[in-house]
């Protein structure tokens, strides 16, 4: 019996004389960061950046880092740094969009394979200097890095159409999918603002354009969250409320129209104009007018997709049906470019009350 | 001190409980952690319900043998049905089924621990601890450890509840369930309907069982229904897996179960994963342990020990064996990340002939039996 326990032990040994768990987490000597801001170096190098959280008092640091690889970012910064850097806190990847051109899908691909980075983490491209903003902000604001986290967060978890706010599974997802083409929320950053832009649009992997802060708003209407909390239409001096929107597309046998009929549901925040809204008559007219607004907004919208050859309404999937077999993406998007657009729109107007 | 170490002892005869939840907990071991991967095709729902169906008619012929008289006898049934023999020529073979089902079991459990919770560990210590557990409860005998499949079912089975999410709006997208018409059958198809039946393959173990379980009139009762809860885990799986990544994307994912599961946050634990890894090791061990019995019986058999008391030391000394073999295996043959490398499909076939030839050739030979008396 003790022989044979001893051999166990023996064998063991001599399957290695390390200690069998060489990972460290104390909190003291480990730095958590939340984000990866990721930028294009010299000499086709990386750029990045991060804050470091304070564990103890002290106060947060900056790191910029010059890499050529992703990873190597995480080494480099341990031997300049006292702590450990961890990415089990890794909440937000910051691509600026310059490097987002050139390659994303390999950067991406470097994060998903990490069993300690959760799928969740939302995926954000910038244009202008994040690191600028960095810079100035956090002398003003001490826990940066965790509010952005917490606005992500809140504009993901009710979809109040906002913003779009993307993680790394749906951005993935969407990658694989045929019929649909990821997206990924677009801001602006310098010294002073870090500010919603629109959406940048993908083809397959490949960042080929994005929505503008107007188009966006069809956007999340028509595709993406299907709900608005404030749609301002200048042109009209008129600001929807708790708008809802429910899309009925439709794809004809042949591929030849495209039929869209949006439902929408709101009511009237705010009025400029010169039209007593409180009478029926006036009031029929003025929906009409934001009626045919919205169609000529969306249509815009549609042939912008058409023209780039991508799928962000996801068109295609509602031609899928249990019981065909599905064309390949190619052909779908052949017959997608070509095909004429119709856009209805029925809108219900709650009338402006005290 | 050996006189009192007795493994093989019957006080209790355990129910169908018991057997139902032995059962499921079997036919829910390894393979149904990467089977999504290999199904792929909507359309594969059918092939699990068919392949499901087909797994009850396999029991419903092991059936035959589980409430003929030679089962209750358990090694005497045996050697009254064939010659003393060809039992051990059975008994032989079985060994290197057994010893082929712990391995990849515990090897593939231990590697998925490697990938998601302990990235840096050496591989050896989480085998050792595996193998020193399932020593463990095995000693304890053969009894209590079929008694612990009720709590490795109940501490299990609610995970399933944690799948519901991935069948409602945010996360799921309908539009990945279609079409549910195959377009062409390829080989790639048939392979999957393969694995689904290796997956179901387990309970033809139970005739090693014969003398702690009964009575034989609820035997069969109780594997049914272990069959089709298994049969319906399964689905629930595959389709929360595909409503999860659609099917392009889950061709390319290693370990679509586990990964998904990382996708889950709980405001208190953030690595929900983790925690259901960890819970799948119950019955893991349980099975382990199982079969490590299992493995020394047919070791007895083969060297004819059978009439002598069991002891530790030889017991011991089998599950060390195991265990050396399993740290060869895992040092110089098993492929990590590739999930079905050399092993893994030798397991595939043998599951599925074992499952298939086993409750068979107990029905031919009975029939051959009556014939002749």
């Amino acid at each position: 019996m003790k022989t044979l326990l001893s051999i166990l032990c023996i064998l063991l040994v001599f399957s290695g004389c390390s200690s069998p768990y060489v990972e460290n987490n104390t909190v003291e000597e480990i730095a958590p960061v939340t984000f990866w801001s990721l930028n294009q170096g010299e000499g086709g190098k990386f750029k990045i950046t991060t804050l470091v959280p304070p564990v103890t008092d002290e106060k947060k640091r900056l790191f910029t880092l010059n890499v050529d690889l992703l990873k190597q970012g995480k080494k480099e910064f341990n031997l300049k740094f006292y702590r450990e850097l961890k990415n089990g806190q890794l909440r937000m990847l910051i691509i600026n969009e310059k490097l987002a051109k050139k390659e994303i899908i390999s950067l991406i691909d470097t994060i998903l394979s990490d069993p300690d980075v959760s799928p969740r983490l939302f995926l954000v491209l910038v244009r202008g200097s994040f690191e600028d903003f960095l810079e100035e902000e956090r002398k003003v604001q001490k826990n940066l890095d965790y509010y952005l986290y917490r606005m992500f967060r809140h504009y993901e978890r009710r979809n109040q159409g906002e913003m779009s706010i993307v993680n790394l599974h749906e951005f993935m997802e969407k990658v694989y999918s045929p019929y649909s083409d990821p997206v990924l929320p677009i801001f602006k950053a310098d010294k002073d603002n870090f500010t919603y832009e629109g959406t940048a649009l993908f083809n397959e992997n490949k960042y080929v354009g994005l929505f503008n802060k107007r188009e966006d708003q069809m956007f999340q209407l028509i595709a993406n969250d299907h709900y608005l909390k404030n749609l301002p239409i200048p042109h009209l001096n008129v600001s929807l409320g708790q708008v809802r929107s429910k899309v009925h597309m439709q794809v004809d046998d042949q591929f030849k129209t495209l039929n869209i009929h949006v439902k929408l549901k709101g009511r009237i925040d705010e009025y400029r104009g010169h039209r007593n809204i409180l009478d029926r008559s006036e009031m029929n007219r003025m929906t009409h007018d934001i009626e045919s607004y919205l169609q000529r907004e969306t249509a815009g919208l549609v042939k912008e997709t058409q023209r780039l050859k991508i799928e962000p309404l996801e068109v295609g999937a509602h031609t899928l049906s249990p019981l065909v077999h599905p064309m390949t993406r190619r052909e779908w998007l052949d017959h997608y470019e070509k095909m004429k657009v119709h856009v209805k729109y029925s809108v219900k107007i709650e009338p402006l009350s005290l | 001190m050996s006189s009192r170490f007795r493994l093989f002892d019957r006080t209790a005869v355990m129910g169908s409980g018991y057997i139902f939840a032995m059962v499921n907990r079997m036919q829910m071991l390894y393979y149904v952690l990467i089977l999504p991967k290999h199904l792929v095709h909507p359309y594969m729902m059918a092939g699990i319900l068919g392949v499901g169906v087909l797994s009850q008619i396999n029991l419903l012929i092991l059936g035959k043998y589980l409430t003929s008289n030679y089962f209750v006898l358990g090694y005497r049934g045996f050697v009254q049905l064939f010659s003393e023999k060809m039992v051990r020529f059975f008994a032989f073979l079985g060994i290197f089924f057994i010893l082929i089902k712990v391995i990849v079991t515990t090897l593939g459990y231990v590697e998925i621990v490697h990938q998601f919770m302990f990235p840096s560990m050496k591989t050896s210590w989480l085998i050792f601890v595996l193998m020193a557990s399932g020593f463990y409860i095995a000693s304890q005998g053969m009894e209590k450890t079929i008694r612990l499949s009720i709590i490795s079912f109940l501490a299990t089975i609610w995970v399933i509840l944690v799948y519901i999410p991935y069948f409602l709006p945010p996360i799921s997208q309908t539009h990945h369930l279609y079409p549910l018409v195959p377009g062409e059958v390829s080989l790639h198809s048939w392979y999957g309907l393969l694995m689904v039946w290796s997956a179901l393959s387990g309970p033809e173990y139970i005739v090693c069982l014969g003398p702690w379980i009964g009575p034989k009139e609820k035997i069969l009762r109780g594997m049914s229904i272990g069959n089709a809860l298994s049969v319906f885990e399964y689905l629930v799986l595959f389709v929360a897996c595909l409503l999860y990544y659609g099917s392009p994307y889950l061709q390319k994912i290693s370990f679509p179960v586990v990964n998904m599961i990382r996708y889950l946050q709980s405001p208190v634990f953030e690595r929900v994963d983790l925690i259901l890894i960890s819970l799948n090791m119950i019955y893991f061990l349980y099975l382990i342990a199982l079969f490590l019995l299992c493995l020394y019986g047919a070791i007895r058999i083969v060297a004819g020990r059978i009439n002598i008391k069991t002891n530790r030391k030889g017991f011991l000394g089998s599950v060390a064996a195991v265990f050396i073999c399993m740290l060869i295996i895992n040092g110089w043959y098993w492929r990590e990340g590739e999930e079905l490398n050399l092993w893994v499909t030798l397991q595939l076939w043998l599951g599925a002939i074992t499952y298939l030839l086993v409750p068979s050739v107990l029905a031919v030979a009975i029939k051959w039996k009556r014939g002749q008396s």
